[in-house]
């Protein structure tokens, strides 16, 4: 076993392109974690949808053997952190295993908000946050400007900042050398009784759940009888090992230590993150203080296009939230829609990558409604609801006041960008709570209606600065606006799953906004289609489907039929992706036209 | 006997050769390169007749068909020695209704004469188009000359039945344009004309590289142009494309539409036999000339059986395509299925006002979305 004195442990706080990734490969490469063979790029995001997005989502670790200038060899546990908004909280959950962290920086573009607002969770946490400027290779590298920039906005000594490319590999060992020499060593009773923290869990096919966890105090071996603190239940460590990355097993892990234990838990919930771990036969060792359970920020409706999928689908959700417990489902009963659920996201991203899983690895077609924030509805009657679905909005007459949540967003932007982000914000119903200019950045604070920002926001703000602002929020309040639902009716008929919840003085614009939309994404047919917008009994928006001329194959004789039928059957294939409402055929599209409203 | 409960029988002949291919044609056709092997492919049809008479089962052809291709580039003396030959093994009809497709491009002095000797009676002649510019487009060998004294040939030649093919909705043309192609066509009183909307056909040059076609409100004025010009001159539709006078209607093509038989020769043919038994059977001729010339392997390339499940669409397909439809109990004559299979299709058609109450008929505005009707008859 390792001493304590002799362990690191680490996370990786960096924005998403800045090269975390790529530092991460060149440690495991330097460590000989992985023969160059097995280096696939960029190993820890392993997920096919994260390694396509280039994105990582779940926390991974991996442990390093390093073999230092002081001839000493150094265990390094690097714990991984997502690198978007959307799953921020999964940073926090990374951090709480660590004694320090390395802000990574990249030296041609500065700090972004993101890593600021991790930055400010590590400090709080107590971490040591060690500052690196990595992508020094490029021409553009401004070191000194970065630096100073670190220090203005975070706060902490940044003029020694290791510089390292990580893409050709140089620097590469001070940066290591550094994180020994600024990171304290873990502590902890390695006598004690175990208490181990579960930083995550996840469902394995083939193994059951696995944990990832940091030793706090005492050892973990294979064959320990072992208890999980708020369940109460009882199992036996099957394995315990380490993540080179490759799962290896060790039969042990001691006190400042961080690595899986597989102890036959058929169910993610029966490991939950943040939960400590213990001996059966020292049941009273306290939980390591945890994390709070995280909420859902963005729900959604989600439709099996064949109600004969329902089941299937609900089964796809029970085996995606072995894995992702921030995944939230209830059954949901649309009358446009018939049965399905809906789901709670942590964000537009989240609710993307779900939707893409459940379409490509269970084969489910989905419909998805548009995204909406929780409402706080006051009554007339003096009741608080939680309103997550525009459908359920009580009646307008017995509606005292609605409540809108706020976030408090930090956006950094270059100063040449700041007229056209203050300019979206306040199209966003912001309200400016600070601006600060630092050496090239200003760092802008508002206060915003998340409605408006979790959406498009964050893509809003990247292009109204080519790429270079970066934003970071969290929630704030609710508080009372004057909002309203806005219905859309095809063909006379009020859809639900259409409704959408809307600010009173942007009602008119979005109504005709996502009618136009509409009329775009619905196929004619063969009669005329009315598609309206409107506020209660007002109708704010209208436009027309024109009926289709004719569908009509032009000639068919003896030898055309199979060619035909085939066209016929593609035409077919076509109307399958699509819902009928009444007589009307409405494409998957079409529910999600409120966000499309600004593609052109 | 068998002849009530047997669907008619018709022959379907192709001849593969153009001048050169046509770039909206998706059907079997190869540039002719070299001499036309006349002998040999009378030869070869002769033979492959062989692979089909186990289908004609005692039945008198009704109606033939040469369709193509260019069958008009073969002579007279081809037909002739080719009829010769098939009526060694087939009842031919003694009214029975034989058409031969035409080019406007192959007319010689004499030649549709020498046709309607050997037996020919009707002509469908390809003139698609009487403007040089869309003629052009559409690849054509002829002009509108040829494609004029084409009709006046065939009226002088003796065919009293004759088609004037011609395509609507082609690339840059007005309504006007249109309109102009059908009187020309009318002046010369062709008692059939099909008049189709062109369609870019998968496996054709237009379906790679499309041409600019006329926007959708201007093939709709076209189309409501066109039906108002043929029907002011006493020109009725009995199917989608097809306008008749005075009930001069195509038989062979109706026999297609009201699902009967027929039997395939020629490279690429494509034949339907329903068999005593029940079967019903749809094959085909292997495509390439050459192959089908040398009879490598067998002529037939391939078969499949109409299941029971499949016949209702492929029945519909045709039958509502005719203006008048078909009386129901032709359903289950033709297909052997229960009418009642399609009940709930049908009773919820008529209620949307898409087919008529009492027969197997589209309404007028059934007709215009009947592809959107037979799409109900897929199976998943």
């Amino acid at each position: 076993m390792t001493e304590l004195s002799h362990i690191r442990n680490f996370s990786i706080i960096a924005h998403i392109d800045h090269g975390k990734s790529t530092l991460a490969d060149r440690f495991i490469q330097l460590c000989g974690g992985l023969t160059d063979r097995e280096m696939a790029e960029q190993v820890l995001d392993s997920m096919d949808l994260e390694r396509e997005r280039g994105i990582t989502i779940k926390a991974q670790s991996v442990t390093l053997r390093y073999k230092a200038r002081d001839g000493e060899e150094y265990k390094l546990n690097l714990i991984d952190t997502p690198g978007h908004v959307d799953f921020s909280y999964e940073v926090s959950r990374s951090l709480f295993a660590c004694e320090g962290a390395l802000l990574v920086v990249d030296a041609g573009q500065g700090v972004e908000a993101q890593s600021v607002a991790n930055c400010y969770t590590a400090i709080d946490q107590g971490l040591e946050v060690v500052p690196v400027l990595n992508k020094m290779d490029l021409p553009q590298a401004e070191p000194d400007r970065v630096s100073q920039e670190i220090e203005d906005v975070i706060g902490i000594e940044a003029t020694e900042a290791v510089r390292c490319s990580a893409k050709n590999g140089e620097g590469v060992e001070d940066v290591l050398e550094e994180l020994i020499r600024l990171v304290p060593p873990p502590q902890g009773d390695t006598e004690g009784p175990l208490q181990a923290l579960i930083i995550d869990s996840w469902f394995d096919n083939y193994l059951g759940v696995v944990s990832l966890v940091r030793i706090r105090q005492g050892t973990l071996k294979q064959g320990d009888k072992i208890l999980i603190k708020s369940t109460g239940r009882p199992w036996t460590a099957e394995k315990v090992g380490i993540f080179t990355p490759k799962p290896t097993e060790t039969g042990e892990l001691g006190t400042g230590e961080v690595g899986f234990i597989i102890a036959g838990i058929k169910d993610i919930h029966g490991a939950p993150v943040g939960d400590t771990i213990t001996y059966q036969k020292t049941p009273d060792t306290e939980m390591v203080p945890g994390f709070k359970n995280v909420q859902p920020q963005v729900y959604a409706g989600l439709f099996p296009v064949s109600s004969e999928d329902y089941e299937a689908f609900r089964d796809a959700l029970d085996k995606l939230t072995l894995n992702d417990a921030s995944l939230f489902f209830e059954p949901e009963n649309s009358d446009a829609l018939g049965f399905g659920f809906r789901c709670g996201f942590l964000g537009m991203l989240h609710m993307e990558i779900v939707q893409e899983r459940l379409e490509r690895e269970y084969g489910i077609d989905l419909i998805t409604t548009a995204p909406t924030v929780i409402y706080e509805v006051v009554t007339t009657d003096g009741e608080l609801q939680e309103v997550s679905n525009p459908s359920y909005l009580p009646e307008t007459a017995s509606v005292e006041e609605m409540r809108e949540p706020i976030v408090e967003a930090s956006i950094l932007v270059p100063q040449e960008y700041i007229g056209n982000v203050i300019a979206l914000c306040e199209e966003r119903r912001g309200v400016q709570t600070n601006m600060t200019f630092l050496s090239t950045q200003v760092q802008l604070t508002y206060e915003l209606p998340m409605a408006e920002v979790v959406l498009d926001f964050f893509d809003r703000v990247k292009s109204a600065s080519r790429g270079f602002a970066s934003l970071d929020y969290h929630f704030k309040r609710f508080q009372a606006s004057n909002l309203v639902k806005l219905d859309v009716l095809i063909n006379g008929e009020r859809v639900d799953a259409l409704a959408l919840i809307v600010h009173r003085d942007q009602a008119e614009y979005r109504g005709r906004a996502v009618i136009e939309k509409m009329k775009e994404l619905i196929p004619r047919q063969m009669f005329d289609i009315a598609i309206q917008a409107a506020i209660g009994n007002h109708v704010i928006a209208r436009s027309t489907v024109k009926a289709l001329r004719k569908n009509v194959t032009a000639k068919c004789y003896g030898g055309d039929v199979s060619r035909k039928k085939k066209l016929l059957q593609k035409q077919k294939e076509g109307k399958k992706r699509m819902k009928s409402l009444g007589k009307v055929d409405v494409p998957q599209e079409a529910f999600l036209a409120v966000l499309r409203v600004d593609d052109k | 006997m068998t002849d009530t409960s047997r669907p008619p029988l018709s022959l379907y002949i192709h001849v593969p050769w153009c001048v050169r291919k046509c770039p909206y044609c998706d059907f079997n056709s190869h540039a002719l390169t070299g001499d036309l092997p006349e002998g040999a492919y009378r030869h070869a049809l002769l033979e492959d007749l062989q692979e089909d008479l186990g289908g004609v089962d005692n039945r008198p052809i009704d109606t033939v068909f040469i369709g193509g291709g260019t069958p008009s580039l073969m002579s007279a003396d081809f037909y002739h020695c080719l009829f010769d030959g098939l009526r060694e093994h087939l009842t031919l009809a003694p009214d029975a209704e034989i058409t031969l497709e035409a080019n406007p491009g192959t007319l010689e002095q004499g030649r549709f004469r020498g046709f309607r000797e050997a037996g020919i009676n009707r002509l469908s002649i390809g003139v698609q188009s009487f403007q040089a510019s869309h003629l052009e487009v559409l690849g054509r060998i002829h002009d509108a000359d040829a494609a004029r004294r084409a009709m006046d040939e065939a009226r002088a030649a003796g065919f009293e039945r004759f088609n004037v093919d011609l395509m609507h909705g082609l690339p840059d043309q007005t309504v006007n344009d249109a309109i102009a192609d059908l009187h020309t066509a009318m002046a010369h009183e062709p008692p059939h004309i099909s008049w189709y909307q062109l369609t870019l056909e998968p496996n054709t040059a237009f379906y790679s590289a499309p041409p600019r076609l006329p926007d959708e409100e201007t093939l709709a004025a076209i189309a409501d142009a066109g039906a108002e010009t043929l029907s002011g001159s006493g020109y009725r539709p009995y199917e989608v494309s097809a306008w008749s006078r005075d009930g001069d209607i195509a038989r062979h093509n109706l026999n297609y539409w009201q699902f009967g038989d027929y039997l395939a020769l020629g490279a690429g043919a494509h034949g339907k036999i329903t068999f005593p038994n029940g079967d019903i059977r749809r094959y085909w001729k292997t495509r390439q000339p050459e192959a089908y010339l040398n009879r490598l392997g067998s002529r037939t390339a391939g078969q499949s059986t109409i299941e029971p499940s499949e016949r209702p669409l492929e029945f519909l397909m045709n039958a509502l395509r005719l203006t008048d439809g078909v009386e129901e109990a032709l359903f289950e004559a033709r297909t052997g299925v229960p009418l009642s299979s399609i009940q709930d299709e049908l009773t919820a058609l008529r209620q949307e006002g898409l087919l008529t109450p009492d027969r197997l008929q589209t309404t007028p505005m059934g007709q215009r979305y009947l592809d959107s009707i037979l799409q109900r008859f897929l199976g998943d």
